[in-house]
């Protein structure tokens, strides 16, 4: 019933984002996507990527088509959207201001 | 970017509502799809079969919660929730049918009160009048600090001057209200009417349904035989008949035209009429005394009230100037045509008003202890439901669709209520009451509304409450624990508080109701200072055409008075221009005869009647000293006049007043000698005290109409017609209105403090029922709660006595702390209602103590069905009972 925190959730909208645009992907790809992009230090549970992906498809950045799979099973296929694309570069460029300011204060020498 | 989320997103959101398993189905379907492949890889990475798909499962961490959270992802889901909380809170309402329909029951009796109350209120006091731009509507009164007398009406040649004079105005005119005997089919019939000035129709900005108003012309002296009938009387005598108009009918013995009908239901706030007669009105002696007319005007556009006021005091300036005897002190007063209809029941309407809004509070409090009381029991319903995935704001709008349920259903019932109280309501107001405006009083739209509201208000109030209370409990403790009873201290305390409100509501209620009570007790075990018993009245306007001169009037009364005595059954009849208890006086000024002629700006002042003979002797008013009128006070002989008690204590104390000779500003032509000392009666209204008052003779001074009284025998209904038989002999053209008995009269005259008292007690009786209902149901489920204790009590040696008083004792608290709530509040409102007691001040110890015993009382006998049960607790049953 918890959500995750917010920072938490919009890195996850994010990253979900940024995978999109290479390819398209159903669900359990994305997830194998995310632990192999991050490794071991963004721990995201398969339980909390359906929620956001259901929620960026309802805010119209991602779309979904059913689709065979490389198994051959059919499989919920996602894809980025033009709304999601300018979403995903807001957030890039928001996302580059934010990290070389925090890596500039963290370059500030104690006195 | 707004326009192309929608275009990705409302398709979506359709197809979620829509075609909803399809979507949960691929909900199903992609979620399932994620669990294989986790599964197929922890199986290949040497996982056992079934222990990798558990894994699999328990990596998405509550598959039904997931499924549940991207369900909310589709905004649309509430619309299907909604639907589907409803469905499932009308199947839990009607498995608890008890439950059901006492919190329906109770809450439509809230609001049923208020919709009735309200339909009355919104009738009377904020309904806009019935007229174009009706705020920019006044009237103008005359107003005197001496005479304490801030509504008075207005001489004609003061009208005159403040209608030249005056620039705030559109127009202004003047009404001097009339019953007009008309000759229908031969049959003399009393109409009520009014005369007013040609300007009065379009100030009022109604146009007549058939023909015309009146012009400027009608209003010339000498040319003013023209009337306008109201739609009812012209269905009533003249059968819709539109060739009425532009012919001749009698009015008062002279040949008027019809020239207009006007349309249905119009009406004049607090003057009935229906006929219209122009009132001519020029500067001539006739008009410069006396203050006799009602005086409306439309405002200028733009123009306000303190505007007026100021410009109204510029004229009075004048007037005062012009006349200085006759307007020394006085002056005019501006007030909105609403406000001045409303403002005599405006205060008892509010305090009915807040009366009902006590008992829907009342009401709302015993619904919210239902439901608390309920929604323990349902502990683990929610518990459980809370762990298949149902988020805690999920379950609070269960339950407050069960409370909405609720509201919905008591609207439908209320408004059956509200329907069969408002007939009950209108009927306890007598026909012949003046109300302050005569359009219907209807559970119409606009009270549909204020319905809908106060019923939305007490869902919120009565459900949210509850709900909230709850959603505070560890639900996963309640399933673990498995009793139901435990975990809900708090509950007990929030119900307590409800009771504790309800029973100071309750004695809030009752204390107005007991004061009203009282009050309406002494009011009418007051003396008037007449007997009201075996009385029958009847009024007579006479003709002006025919009894132009005051000698004709005279004789014309004395023959009626004399045929009317020789009739059978009959014992004394006499007459009086005003009638008591019907809220008509009228005041003169006067002066010893050896001083200089009294002026009303400086001379003291007296009401007077006029009377005939006998009329002390109908009445049994007694006569203290000296004699009544007799047959040798006739019209040429010396004026002579009676007086009263008080007019003896006020002006002449410890003197010798019979044969003092007055000079009453009324007939100032000859001095008066007074003859006779009467007892005191009250006059206007019951609750006045006696006034001083001159009394004259109708033999030397008559009236153009009076109130006849006749003392019969037996039922004085049985001579009316007998009575009427006798005026007719007299005069067959003759018409006779009001016909009433005395005791009628007297009723009529309390029914507003009557109205105000029966609704008062109603609504207190309901409030203390519903605060018996809220004290039982807090005892009894706290008895519930603790019948383990008491078992081990009783199994320990106490006896039921001790259990009886164990659970008595709670009660007792509770009432107590509800009494000093209760008392304190009533002290604090009390000024509200002093205004509306008579001889009872809002404190009264003895009611307070009084209304404060019954709840008390009421209270306790409330516990003691619970407790008496408790006490008869089996040990044995109450330890296995689990």
């Amino acid at each position: 019933m918890s959500k995750p925190p917010d920072l938490l959730q919009g890195t996850l909208d994010f990253l979900v984002l940024k995978i999109l645009a290479l390819e398209p992907l159903n669900g359990w790809a994305i997830s194998q996507r995310l632990t192999q992009v991050s490794g071991d230090v963004l721990q995201v549970s398969d339980g909390s990527l359906y929620p956001a992906l259901h929620k960026l498809e309802q805010e119209g950045w991602i779309s979904s088509e059913w689709k065979p799979s490389e198994n051959n099973r059919r499989a919920k296929f996602y894809t980025l959207t033009r709304l999601g694309r300018k979403q995903l570069d807001q957030e890039s460029a928001n996302w580059n201001r934010l990290s070389a300011a925090i890596s500039h204060v963290m370059r500030l020498k104690e006195t | 970017m707004r326009i192309e989320h929608w275009f990705y997103s409302l398709p979506l959101r359709l197809r979620s509502l829509f075609r909803r398993s399809q979507v949960d189905q691929e909900l199903n379907e992609e979620l399932s799809y994620h669990i294989e492949q986790k599964a197929s890889q922890l199986i290949a990475a040497g996982m056992p079969a079934d222990k990798a798909r558990r894994a699999a499962l328990r990596s998405i961490g509550g598959l039904e919660q997931r499924k549940e959270e991207c369900r909310d992802t589709r905004k649309v889901n509430w619309i299907q929730d909604f639907l589907q909380d409803f469905r499932y809170a009308a199947r839990t309402l009607r498995k608890s049918s008890v439950f059901t329909a006492v919190a329906i029951l109770t809450l439509a009796l809230g609001i049923g009160a208020n919709s009735t109350i309200f339909s009355v209120v919104d009738a009377i006091l904020l309904r806009p009048l019935p007229y174009p731009q009706p705020d920019r509507l006044v009237r103008i009164w005359e107003s005197s600090l001496k005479y304490d007398s801030p509504r008075n009406v207005v001489n004609p040649f003061n009208f005159l001057d403040w209608r030249d004079r005056s620039q705030s105005f559109e127009s202004m005119a003047a009404i001097s209200d009339a019953v007009t005997n008309l000759s229908s089919h031969g049959q003399p019939i009393a109409v009520p009417g009014m005369q007013v000035s040609p300007e009065f129709f379009s100030i009022l900005r109604v146009a007549p349904f058939l023909g015309r108003a009146f012009s400027h012309a009608d209003g010339i002296p000498g040319q003013d035989r023209s009337i306008v009938l109201s739609y009812e009387l012209w269905h009533r005598q003249f059968g819709d008949n539109r060739s009425i108009i532009g012919q001749k009918i009698d009015v008062d013995g002279v040949p008027c035209e019809v020239i207009g009908v006007m349309p249905k239901g119009f009406s004049f706030p607090k003057m009935k009429a229906e006929v219209w007669t122009p009132l001519p009105l020029e500067r001539t002696d006739d008009y410069k005394s006396g203050r006799y007319l009602t005086v409306v005007a439309r405002l200028k556009p733009g123009v306000s009230i303190p505007q007026a006021e100021q410009d109204m005091l510029r004229v009075i300036d004048f007037t005062q100037q012009a006349r200085p005897d006759f307007n020394k002190n006085w002056s005019a007063n501006v007030v909105p045509m609403l406000e001045d209809a409303t403002h005599r029941v405006r205060r008892p309407l509010w305090v009915l008003l807040s009366a009902v809004g006590f008992l829907l509070l009342i009401a709302c409090a015993n619904v919210a202890n239902l439901l608390l009381m309920r929604g323990t029991g349902r502990l683990r319903e929610l518990a459980v439901r809370s762990a298949l995935g149902a988020a805690r704001s999920r379950l609070l709008r269960q339950l407050f669709a069960e409370s909405l349920l609720i509201s919905l259903a008591s609207i439908l019932v209320g408004l059956l209520f509200a329907s069969l109280g408002l007939s009950a309501l209108l009927a306890l107001i007598p026909q012949s009451a003046p109300l302050p405006r005569t359009e219907p009083i209807s559970i119409d739209a606009r009270v549909l509304l204020f319905t809908f509201f106060a019923s939305l208000f007490t869902a919120v109030l009565f459900g949210l409450v509850p709900a909230f209370r709850l959603s505070l409990i560890d639900l996963q403790n309640a399933l673990k624990q498995g009793s139901p009873r435990s975990g809900v201290g708090g509950h007990q305390t929030l119900r307590r508080i409800f009771v504790v409100a309800e029973i100071a509501l309750a004695l809030l209620l009752s204390v107005g109701a007991g004061l009203m009570l009282r009050s309406f007790a002494r009011l009418t075990s007051t003396d008037p200072g007449f007997g009201t018993d075996h009385l029958l009245t009847m009024h007579i306007w006479t003709s002006p055409s025919r009894y132009s001169d005051n000698l004709k009037r005279s004789q014309y009364f004395d023959r009626i008075l004399t045929e009317i005595r020789s009739t059978q059954g009959v014992q004394a009849a006499g007459s009086t221009h005003f009638l008591p208890l019907t809220d008509m006086l009228s005041g003169s000024c006067f002066a010893p005869a050896d001083q200089p002629a009294p002026t009303p700006a400086e001379s003291p002042s007296a009401q007077f009647l006029i009377i005939s003979s006998g009329y002390f002797q109908t009445m049994n008013t007694a006569l203290l000293a000296g004699r009544d009128f007799e047959a040798r006070d006739n019209f040429k002989a010396a004026s002579v006049a009676i007086v009263n008690h008080a007019f003896v204590e006020r002006y002449y104390p410890g003197q010798n007043v019979l044969g003092k000779q007055l000079s009453v500003c009324w007939t100032l032509e000859k001095p008066a000698e007074v003859v006779g000392i009467v007892a005191d009666a009250r006059h206007a209204e019951l609750q006045d005290a006696p006034e001083p008052t001159i009394f004259l003779s109708n033999a030397q001074a008559p009236m153009y109409f009076a109130t006849l009284v006749v003392r019969a025998a037996g039922d004085p209904l049985q001579i009316a017609r007998d009575a009427e038989a006798a005026v007719h002999r007299v005069d067959p053209d003759q018409a006779i209105s009001d016909v009433q008995t005395m005791e009628a009269v007297f009723s009529n005259s309390v029914s507003s403090p009557r109205f105000q008292t029966v609704l008062l007690l109603v609504f207190a009786a309901l409030a203390i029922a519903l605060a018996m209902i809220g004290v039982y149901g807090v005892v009894s489920y706290s008895v519930s709660q603790r019948i383990n204790e008491i078992g081990i009590r009783v199994a320990l040696g106490a006896r039921s006595s001790d259990v009886f008083r164990l659970v008595l004792r709670e009660a007792l608290a509770l009432s107590a702390i509800a009494l000093v709530l209760g008392l304190l509040t009533s002290l604090a409102l009390g000024r509200v209602l002093q205004s509306l007691l008579f001889e009872v001040t809002a404190t009264d110890p003895a009611t307070l103590a009084s209304v404060a015993a019954v709840v008390l009382a009421v209270s306790i006998l409330a516990a003691a069905i619970p407790a008496l049960r408790a006490s008869r607790v089996d040990p044995l049953t109450a330890l296995r009972y689990e």
